[in-house]
C-alpha cells in the first residue's frame, strides 16, 4: 500500500517532463499482471465458487490474447476457430492504438461484467490508467486503443453469453438422494450441491463435458473387506495420524474461497482464492520468473485459464454423474459420529477431485510452455497468510495439490488417482489441439 | 476526591435526561432515575481476550433480577446479576427508594459470572433465599452456582455447598418446583452448551450426558434425612446432553392436571422441551405431541392466560428484526434443505420468530404470533405476560437488543475475512477485537404489546416503551405497593432501570399472597366475579434468567366486587374463599378442610378413526426446481369422490392417489363398513398423481363414470403423465379407461353439469400451474359432451386454479361457474344461455378478492333465496400480510433474459413494502441481483420492483396480486356479494374444504385446516386443523368451536358420510372417521 502511494506521488512530480514514460509501463508485463492480480483480489472478495472463478479468469484472459494476437500474428495463432464457436474478432484499423493497453481494457472490460463488485473493479482500472496518463500517454492513444479494446470486447463478450451459464441459473438444484453412495450436503453449512449443470456449459477446446469419462469410482460398500472401505478408512486413518508436513500440505492447497466459522450466533468466513486462482498465482510466478514479455505473459494465463475452464467442467462432468458420497458423510455415519476433516468438505460429490483435475490440466499447460524442469517457490498462499513451498517442476506441484485432498480428509485416493489421470488426458488433449505459438 | 465529584455530576445529567415519561396509549411507564431510586447499578461488560463473543456464544446475554421480599416487611426487594462485576442487593425502603446491602447482607464480592437468579424458600423457614447461576467453569471463569440461605436478619450465609447445589458449569437459570408434591421445592437447573466444530448432528446426542452443558434435576431432602438436595437427573428422565442451549425456563401445570411440569426454551437447532410431569417422579419430553412447531432461538417464555378461557398460553421470545432493513441484512429462516436435513436428524420444526401458543384446552398448544402480531421484536429476551394496566387482560412486554449482531450479513461475508489459524496466539487477541469491533451494534426499544381483548393487540410500533437499548433480564413487581405492576430491567453496560407504572386509569385489581411460599409453589388462583372468571397461577421464575414478584396480581377493569376465588392447590386440591376486598394485597393460608378436585373433565368427546385408506406423497422437491416460489405446487390432493358406484343406493368412495400410488375405490357395505373393490385399470395408472376427481354419467348409460385429474406438478405440460383420465363404469363400480384425447396440465379441480341443458353432462378443468413458471396461468377448459364427441366451448389462462363448481348463480336456468384460485379473485363465469360463458366477477362484487383460495362451496347459509360463496383462504395467521390497500404483488417477468420465468413478490411487513426472498435467494436465480447490491445494506433499501430489476411496472410482463388473505363468506344480494369475514379463530390457518349442514333449521359450517408445504421463511400453517362455525343469524360467531382434531392433522377434504359421521381426507397421511359426538 505504502509503494503504491510513493510511486503515485513520484510520478505526479516527475510526469510532466517524461512525455512516453507511458511506453514502457505498456511494454512491462507487470501492467498485465496487475490486472489479473486485481481480478483475482475481486473474486476472492465476491465470493465465486471454483468452478464460475475459472469462468471469470477465462473470458477476460481471452479477449486479451486475441488483441494480442493482432499486433503479433507472426508469433502468435489466432483463437478464432480453435475455440468452439469463436469468430474472429474484428481488425483494428487505427493505427494509433495501443495493443497493450487494447488488451488490458478488453480484459477490464470483460472481467467488469463477469464480477460483482463493479467499484472495485473501477477502482483498479482508474488506479492504472492515471498512472499511464500521468506518464504522458496521449488522449488519441488512449482513446483509440480503448475503443478497440471495448470492441474486442464486446465481440468476446458475445460469444460467452452464449456458453449457456446464464441458463444454468436457473436450472434445478440436487435433490437429495437417501441412499448410503450419494452425496449429501455436508456439515458445517449443509450447502447446496455446487453447479450440479456445470456440464452444460460450452467446453472450449474439449468435444464436450464428456470428452474424457474417468472410469466409475468404486462401488460404495462398507463391508470391511471392500476396496471401497479400505479407501474410506485410510482417510480416517491419515487424517487422525496427520504428522505436521502432511497438514501443511493440505492446509497449503485448500484453496476454500468461503470457509465458514460457526461460534455460536457469531460467523465468520475466512475467503481465499480458489484452485483455479492458486494455479494463476503459478502463472504469474512462472511468467515472472522466466522474464516473459508482455505477449509471452498474456499466452500463457490464456493457456492455463482455458485448460483450467475445460478441466472444471470435465471434473464436475464426473462429480455430478457419480455423485459419490464424501468420506465425512460416511465416517460421521458409520465410523465416528465426531469425526472432523482437516479442511472442510466443499459442497459438492467427492469422485474425481477436482483439484487433481484441474492441477494436471494447468502444469500441463505450463510444462508445454516452460519445460518440465521449471523450479520455483510457490509464494502464492502468502498473502492469506500460509508459508511458501518449493516446487521442481509443475507437474510436482500439480502432484502435492492431488495428494493434499487425501490429508485434508475431503477424498479419498481414488478420486486422486483418477483424478490426475482425467487432468492427464484434459491437459494433453488441450496441448495438442490448441495452438497459440506459430 | 474531586474526581468523584465530577463523576457524581456527569451520572446526574445522565439521568436528568433520561427522566422521561412514555406515552404508550393507556399504560404509561416511567424511567426512575438511580438518583432517585438510590439503584446503583449496571451490568458492565469489558472487553478481555480471554471472553468476549468469540470465545463464549453467550457473552452478551446479560444478566437477571430477582424480586422478593427479603425481610417479610410487605416491600419486594431487589438482586441483580453482573457478569463482569459483584452482584448487587437492594432493599426496598417505599416509595420506589432503595439501599444497597449487598455489603451487609453478606453477599460474595468476587465478579464471577453470574447468570440467572431467582429468590425462593429453599429450605421453607419462611424467608427467601436466593439462588444464583453462574459460568463457572469456562477459560478464565472459575466459580459455582451460589444457594444464599436467608437468616432472617437481612443476612445471608452462601450454602451451596452444604445443600448440594453447588454445581460448577454453564447454568443459565433455576426453577423450583415441587415435582412430587411433598411439599418443598426441587430444583431443575438449567445449563447450556457451548458450541462445538461442528454446529449440529444428530439429535440422538441428546441421550448422551455432559456433565457441564447438561441440564440437571435436584430433589429436596432437606426434610428427611439427607439434610440436603439430591441429584436424581437420571432417574427423572429430562435431556441432560449437550444438545441443549437452555435459555428459557418455567414450571408451569402446562397439562392442568395438578403437577407441575416444565417448559425450557433452547437456543439453535435443539427443540424446545416440554416435561410433562408423569406424577411418579418422571418426566416426559412433549413438544412434538404438544406443539406443531415451536420458536427457534427460544430465549425468553412466560405462561399466563392470553385470552381468560381459563387455559393458560405460552409466549416465547426469539430474534426476528421487524425493522425492514434490519430484516432484509440479518441472516434468516434455514434454506428448506437444511430445514429437511435438521428434520432427517430428529429435529422439530423450528422457526426463528417469537411464538404465541394458545392452549386449546384439549392438551394442544396453537401458535398465533403471526396473526396477533407479536411475532417480531427483534433480538428477544425476557417475555412478561402480565396485566400492566389492570383492564383485566394479560399485555406482554418483552425486553430486547444485543451489543453487536454477529448475524449481519454483510459482516459474515465482507469483514469478517480472518483465518485465526494464520496468527499467532499474540496476535489473535487484537484480531478478535477489530472483528468484535467490526460487528454491527444497534440498540433498541423494548416492546409492551398491549392486550385489547384476549386477540388483538396494539401495534407494535406505538407500543414500544422506555427509550433504546440492550435490555436483557426483566421481572415485574408493584414495588411502591400503588396497585400497579412496575418493571425492573437490567441492561447491559447501562444503569438498570426501574420503570414506574404510571398509567392513568381507574381500573381495579386485587392481589394475593401466600404465608406459606415454599408448599404453595404452582397452586392456581381462579377469581370469580358475575359472569367473569380469571386465573393466573404462582410462578416466580420466567422471563429470561429472572424471577418476578411472588404476589398474584388481578387487573380487574370496572369489578368492584369478587364473588369468590378458588385456590387450586397442587394435586387439584381446591379451596373456595369469600370476602376479598379489592384493591387490596390479600394473604392466604393453605386450609386443612380442603378436598381433592376431580380432574378437570375433559369437553372432548370426539372419536377418531383411522380409515383404510394413506395417501403417501412420493419426494419431489419444487424448490429445487424454482427457487423464488412460496409453497410446493407437488403436495396437492388426494382426489375423493362419494357416489353411488354400484348403483346399490349406498355412497361408495373413491380416493385418488399421489405418484406412484394407485387410486382405490370403496365400496360400502350395508354394515356401513367399505370395502375396496380391486379396479385393475386404475391399478396401472399409479404414476399419475390424482388431485380431483369428479363422477358423472359421461357416456349415458345410467352409471357414473369418472373423471380424475392429474397434477404434481412434477410433469411438464404435454408430458404423458400431465394428462387427465376417464374411467366408464360397467355399472358395478368397475372401471375401465377410456381411450380419449384429454388434457395435458398441471390439474388442480373437475365440475360437472350439464352446461347447454341438452341432458348430457359437460365439464370444467382447471389447472394448478404450468410447471417450472410458477406464477403463469394455465390453461383451464370447458368442454362440452355432445353425446358423440368433445367439445371445447373455453381454453382460456384463466389463473392457478385450485377449486371449481358449477351452480346457477343468476337463476336463469343454466349453471354458471365459479373458480378460485392463487392470485386471483373468487372468479364468476356466467353462462350465456348455453352458448358460452362470460367473465363477470366485478359485477358481482368479487372484483378485489384476489386471495391464495383453496377452496369455495356455494350455499344458501341465510335462507333468502340468494345464493352466497364460503371461500377458504390462507388466513390471517400467515407472515403474509395483505389488504387492498397493501396487496401483495407477484411480478412476472424473464428478467435476465435467459429464457426463465423469474416470479419476483413483494409484500408489506412491518408497514414497509419489500421483497418477500432475501437476497441470497433472489440472487440464486437472477445473478445479477448480486452484482447490483453487493452488500445486503444496499439491498435493504430496495423499495420496488423497478429499484431491484430495473424494470418499471407498466414493462412488467405480468403483475398478479393478493388483497384478501382471509377465508371469508360472501353474502350474495341484488347488488352483488358482500363479504363477511369468518371468525378469528377460522383465520388460524388455511382452510383446505368447508361442509354445511342444516339442522333442525341451524346452519353449520364445517371446515378442516393447515398447509405444511410453505417455504421456511413463512413456515408450516397448521393451527386449526379444523372447526365449526355456527350463529349465521347475526354473523358475530360467537359460539365457533373446535372440531378437535390432532393439531398435525393437514386437511384437505371433509365429507360427511352419515348423521354423526364425517370422512376427513389429509394429505400425505391417513384419512380417518370423525365421529363428533361420540358416545362410550
Amino acid at each position: 500500500m505504502k509503494n503504491r502511494y510513493l510511486i503515485i506521488l513520484l510520478i505526479v512530480v516527475t510526469g510532466c517532463q517524461s512525455n512516453d514514460k507511458y511506453k514502457d509501463s505498456l511494454n512491462d508485463p507487470e501492467t498485465f499482471q496487475y490486472a489479473i492480480k486485481s481480478l483475482t483480489d475481486i473474486i476472492v472478495y465476491d465470493i465465486f465458487s471454483p468452478p464460475v472463478a475459472s469462468r471469470v479468469y477465462v473470458y477476460p484472459t481471452i479477449a486479451a490474447y486475441q488483441v494480442i494476437q493482432k499486433q503479433n500474428d507472426s508469433t502468435y495463432l489466432d483463437l478464432a476457430g480453435q475455440l468452439k464457436g469463436l469468430d474472429r474478432v474484428p481488425d483494428n484499423k487505427n493505427e494509433k492504438v495501443n495493443y497493450n493497453l487494447a488488451a488490458v481494457h478488453s480484459f477490464f472490460t470483460i472481467s467488469r461484467k463477469l464480477i460483482f463488485s463493479e467499484d472495485k473493479l473501477n477502482n483498479a482500472q482508474d488506479k492504472l490508467y492515471d498512472k499511464l496518463r500521468s506518464e504522458g500517454l496521449p488522449r488519441s492513444v488512449m482513446n483509440a486503443s480503448f475503443e478497440y479494446g471495448e470492441l474486442v470486447a464486446n465481440h468476446i463478450m458475445n460469444w460467452a453469453n452464449k456458453d449457456n451459464y446464464n441458463q444454468t441459473r436457473t436450472f434445478s438444484k440436487y435433490t437429495i438422494r437417501n441412499e448410503t453412495e450419494f452425496w449429501k450436503p455436508t456439515p458445517p453449512d449443509y450447502m447446496d450441491g455446487i453447479e450440479p449443470h456445470w456440464r452444460e456449459i460450452r467446453t472450449l477446446v474439449l468435444d464436450s463435458a464428456d470428452h474424457f469419462i474417468p472410469k466409475p469410482p468404486l462401488e460404495v460398500s462398507l463391508n470391511s473387506n471392500s476396496e471401497f472401505n479400505n479407501q474410506l478408512m485410510e482417510v480416517y486413518n491419515i487424517v487422525n495420524e496427520l504428522n505436521d508436513d502432511q497438514a501443511g500440505i493440505a492446509k497449503f492447497w485448500d484453496c476454500n474461497p468461503y470457509l465458514s466459522h460457526h461460534r455460536g450466533h457469531a460467523m465468520f468466513a475466512t475467503k481465499k482464492i480458489t484452485p483455479g486462482g492458486h494455479w494463476i498465482g503459478i502463472t504469474a510466478i512462472a511468467t515472472r520468473k522466466s522474464n516473459s514479455d508482455f505477449a509471452q505473459t498474456i499466452n500463457a494465463y490464456t493457456n492455463v485459464s482455458i485448460s483450467l475452464f475445460d478441466a472444471f467442467i470435465s471434473c464436475w462432468d464426473e462429480k455430478w454423474r457419480s455423485l459419490t458420497v464424501r468420506p465425512e458423510t460416511l465416517i460421521n455415519e458409520f465410523v465416528d459420529e465426531k469425526w472432523v476433516p482437516l479442511l472442510q468438505t466443499p459442497p459438492f460429490p467427492e469422485y474425481t477431485s477436482g483439484h487433481s483435475v484441474i492441477s494436471t490440466a494447468a502444469a500441463l499447460s505450463l510444462t508445454k510452455i516452460y519445460g518440465d524442469n521449471f523450479d520455483f517457490v510457490d509464494t502464492t498462499e502468502v498473502e492469506y497468510g500460509l508459508p511458501i513451498r518449493k516446487f521442481n517442476s509443475f507437474i510436482h506441484a500439480s502432484e502435492e495439490a492431488a495428494i493434499s485432498r487425501l490429508y485434508g480428509g475431503i477424498h479419498y485416493r481414488m478420486a486422486i488417482d483418477e483424478g490426475i489421470i482425467q487432468g492427464r488426458k484434459v491437459g494433453n488433449y488441450i496441448n495438442e489441439k490448441l495452438r497459440t505459438i506459430k | 476526591m474531586i474526581k468523584i465529584y465530577l463523576h457524581i455530576v456527569l451520572v446526574f445529567f445522565l439521568f436528568i435526561s433520561c427522566e422521561d415519561s412514555i406515552d404508550n396509549g393507556p399504560i404509561k411507564f416511567k424511567i426512575k432515575s438511580a438518583k432517585d431510586t438510590g439503584l446503583d447499578f449496571s451490568n458492565t461488560l469489558n472487553y478481555s481476550s480471554e471472553l468476549n463473543i468469540i470465545e463464549y456464544l453467550y457473552y452478551y446475554n446479560g444478566g437477571g433480577v430477582a424480586v422478593g421480599d427479603i425481610n417479610n416487611d410487605g416491600l419486594e426487594d431487589l438482586y441483580f446479576s453482573a457478569n463482569q462485576l459483584p452482584d448487587k442487593l437492594f432493599l426496598n425502603l417505599g416509595n420506589l427508594k432503595f439501599r444497597d446491602i449487598s455489603n451487609s447482607s453478606g453477599l460474595n464480592k468476587d465478579s464471577s459470572w453470574s447468570n440467572g437468579v431467582s429468590m425462593e424458600d429453599v429450605n421453607g423457614d419462611g424467608f427467601l433465599d436466593i439462588y444464583v447461576c453462574k459460568v463457572g467453569n469456562y477459560k478464565n471463569l472459575s466459580s459455582h452456582n451460589l444457594l444464599y440461605i436467608n437468616l432472617g436478619n437481612s443476612t445471608f450465609e452462601e450454602s451451596s455447598a452444604k445443600f448440594g447445589l453447588d454445581f460448577s458449569g454453564f447454568s443459565t437459570q433455576a426453577s423450583f418446583l415441587d415435582y412430587d408434591l411433598d411439599g418443598d421445592l426441587d430444583m431443575y437447573l438449567m445449563n447450556h452448551s457451548v458450541h462445538s466444530v461442528r454446529s449440529y448432528g444428530k439429535s440422538v446426542k441428546r441421550s448422551e450426558k455432559d456433565s457441564l452443558s447438561g441440564d440437571l434435576f435436584f430433589e429436596n431432602r432437606i426434610n428427611e434425612k439427607e439434610n440436603s438436595f439430591i441429584n436424581v437427573t437420571d432417574k427423572s428422565r429430562i435431556y441432560n446432553s449437550s444438545l441443549g442451549y437452555g435459555l428459557a425456563i418455567i414450571s408451569s401445570d402446562i397439562n392442568d392436571d395438578g403437577w407441575p411440569d416444565l417448559y425450557i426454551g433452547n437456543d439453535f437447532h435443539e427443540n424446545d422441551y416440554i416435561y410433562i410431569n408423569n406424577k411418579d417422579g418422571t418426566f416426559t419430553e412433549s413438544v412434538k405431541r404438544l406443539t406443531t412447531h415451536t420458536s427457534r432461538f427460544t430465549m425468553g417464555v412466560d405462561i399466563a392466560d392470553i385470552n381468560n378461557d381459563g387455559f393458560r398460553d405460552v409466549f416465547t421470545t426469539d430474534m426476528l428484526p421487524y425493522d425492514k432493513e434490519v430484516f432484509l441484512k440479518s441472516a434468516g429462516e434455514d434454506s428448506d434443505k437444511v430445514n429437511q436435513i435438521k428434520r432427517e436428524f430428529g429435529f422439530e420444526d423450528q422457526l426463528a420468530r417469537n411464538h404465541l401458543l394458545l392452549n386449546s384446552g384439549n392438551n394442544s398448544f396453537n401458535d398465533i404470533a403471526l396473526q396477533t402480531n407479536t411475532f417480531a421484536t427483534d433480538w428477544s429476551w425476557s417475555a412478561l405476560i402480565q396485566d400492566f394496566d389492570n383492564d383485566s387482560w394479560n399485555d406482554i412486554f418483552v425486553t430486547n437488543g444485543i451489543v453487536k449482531r454477529p448475524n449481519d450479513l454483510d459482516y459474515i461475508n465482507f469483514l469478517s475475512d480472518v483465518d485465526f489459524g494464520n496468527y499467532m496466539v499474540s496476535q489473535q487477541s487484537n484480531l478478535k477485537k477489530i472483528l468484535i469491533d467490526q460487528m454491527p451494534t444497534l440498540k433498541i426499544k423494548n416492546f409492551l404489546f398491549k392486550n385489547l381483548d384476549g386477540f388483538n393487540f396494539t401495534s407494535t410500533t406505538s407500543s414500544q416503551i422506555g427509550k433504546p437499548s440492550f435490555s436483557n433480564g426483566a421481572a415485574y413487581s408493584d414495588l411502591d405497593n400503588d396497585g400497579d405492576l412496575d418493571l425492573i430491567v437490567n441492561n447491559l453496560n447501562d444503569e438498570a432501570w426501574i420503570m414506574e407504572n404510571v398509567s392513568e386509569n381507574d381500573n381495579n385489581y386485587i392481589s394475593f399472597e401466600f404465608e406459606e411460599k415454599s408448599n404453595s409453589k404452582g397452586a392456581k388462583i381462579e377469581l370469580y366475579s358475575g359472569n367473569k372468571s380469571f386465573v393466573k397461577e404462582y410462578i416466580t421464575t420466567k422471563g429470561f434468567q429472572s424471577s418476578s414478584t411472588h404476589k398474584i396480581h388481578f387487573g380487574l377493569e370496572s369489578i368492584s366486587k369478587i364473588d369468590s376465588i378458588k385456590i387450586i392447590w397442587p394435586e387439584n386440591i381446591q379451596q373456595i374463599i369469600t370476602g376479598f376486598d379489592i384493591n387490596h394485597n390479600n394473604k392466604i393460608s393453605r386450609t386443612l378442610s380442603v378436598k381433592k378436585k376431580s380432574f378437570k373433565s375433559s369437553n372432548i368427546n370426539t372419536h377418531l378413526e383411522k380409515f383404510p385408506f394413506k395417501h403417501v406423497e412420493n419426494l419431489f422437491e419444487d424448490y429445487d426446481y424454482e427457487k423464488l416460489i412460496p409453497e410446493k405446487l407437488s403436495n396437492e390432493g388426494p382426489a375423493l369422490v362419494v357416489n353411488d358406484f354400484n348403483g346399490d343406493g349406498l355412497d361408495d368412495l373413491f380416493l385418488g392417489g399421489a405418484t406412484y400410488q394407485s387410486g382405490q375405490i370403496f365400496i360400502k357395505q350395508i354394515n356401513g363398513k367399505y370395502e375396496v373393490l380391486k379396479n385393475p385399470e386404475i391399478d396401472k395408472d399409479s404414476n399419475y398423481e390424482d388431485v380431483d376427481a369428479s363422477a358423472f354419467d359421461f357416456d349415458s348409460d345410467g352409471d357414473l363414470d369418472l373423471y380424475v385429474v392429474s397434477g404434481g406438478n412434477e410433469s411438464k405440460e404435454l408430458q404423458p403423465l400431465s394428462q387427465d383420465r376417464i374411467y366408464l363404469n360397467n355399472g358395478k363400480g368397475l372401471f375401465t379407461k377410456l381411450p380419449l384425447s384429454l388434457p395435458f396440465t398441471n390439474g388442480a379441480t373437475i365440475s360437472s353439469a350439464d352446461i347447454d341443458n341438452d341432458g348430457i353432462v359437460d365439464f370444467f378443468v382447471g389447472a394448478r400451474s404450468i410447471p417450472r413458471s410458477y406464477g403463469l396461468s394455465p390453461y383451464s377448459f370447458i368442454i362440452k359432451n355432445t353425446g358423440k364427441n368433445l367439445e371445447i366451448v373455453s381454453k382460456q389462462r384463466l389463473g392457478m386454479i385450485t377449486d371449481s363448481v358449477f351452480e346457477d348463480l343468476n337463476s336463469d336456468g343454466f349453471v354458471d361457474l365459479i373458480i378460485c384460485g392463487d392470485w386471483m379473485p373468487i372468479t364468476v363465469l356466467i353462462n350465456q344461455n348455453g352458448s358460452g360463458f362470460i367473465d363477470k366477477t366485478v359485477e358481482f362484487g368479487l372484483g378485489d378478492s384476489e386471495g391464495l383460495w383453496n377452496t369455495i362451496e356455494i350455499t344458501d347459509i341465510n335462507n333468502d333465496g340468494m345464493k352466497d360463496i364460503l371461500a377458504g383462504n390462507v388466513g390471517l395467521n400467515s407472515k403474509l400480510k395483505a389488504d387492498l390497500s397493501k396487496p401483495i404483488n407477484l411480478f412476472l417477468d424473464d428478467f435476465d433474459n435467459n429464457g426463465q420465468i423469474d416470479p419476483i413478490i413483494f409484500y408489506t411487513l412491518f408497514g414497509k413494502y419489500l421483497t418477500f426472498f432475501s437476497k441470497n435467494k433472489l440472487t440464486e436465480q437472477i445473478p445479477a441481483i448480486k452484482k447490483k447490491y453487493i452488500s445486503y445494506k444496499e439491498f435493504s433499501k430496495v423499495e420496488t420492483i423497478e429499484d431491484l430489476t430495473g424494470k418499471s411496472e407498466d414493462e412488467i410482463l405480468e403483475i398478479k396480486s393478493i388483497k384478501e388473505l382471509r377465508s371469508m363468506l360472501y353474502l350474495g344480494s341484488k347488488e352483488g356479494f358482500k363479504k363477511i369475514p369468518l371468525p378469528k379463530e377460522a383465520q388460524m390457518s388455511n382452510i383446505q374444504d368447508f361442509i354445511v349442514e342444516s339442522i333442525d333449521g341451524n346452519v353449520k359450517v364445517k371446515f378442516v385446516g393447515n398447509h405444511y408445504d410453505y417455504v421456511t421463511e413463512l413456515g408450516k400453517n397448521m393451527s386449526n386443523s379444523g372447526g365449526e362455525i355456527t350463529d349465521f343469524e347475526n354473523f358475530k360467531f360467537n359460539t365457533y368451536k373446535s372440531l378437535n382434531l390432532p393439531n398435525s392433522f393437514n386437511g384437505r377434504r371433509i365429507h360427511k358420510l352419515s348423521s354423526n359421521q364425517y370422512l376427513i381426507v389429509l394429505n400425505n397421511n391417513h384419512s380417518y372417521i370423525l365421529t363428533p359426538n361420540y358416545e362410550k
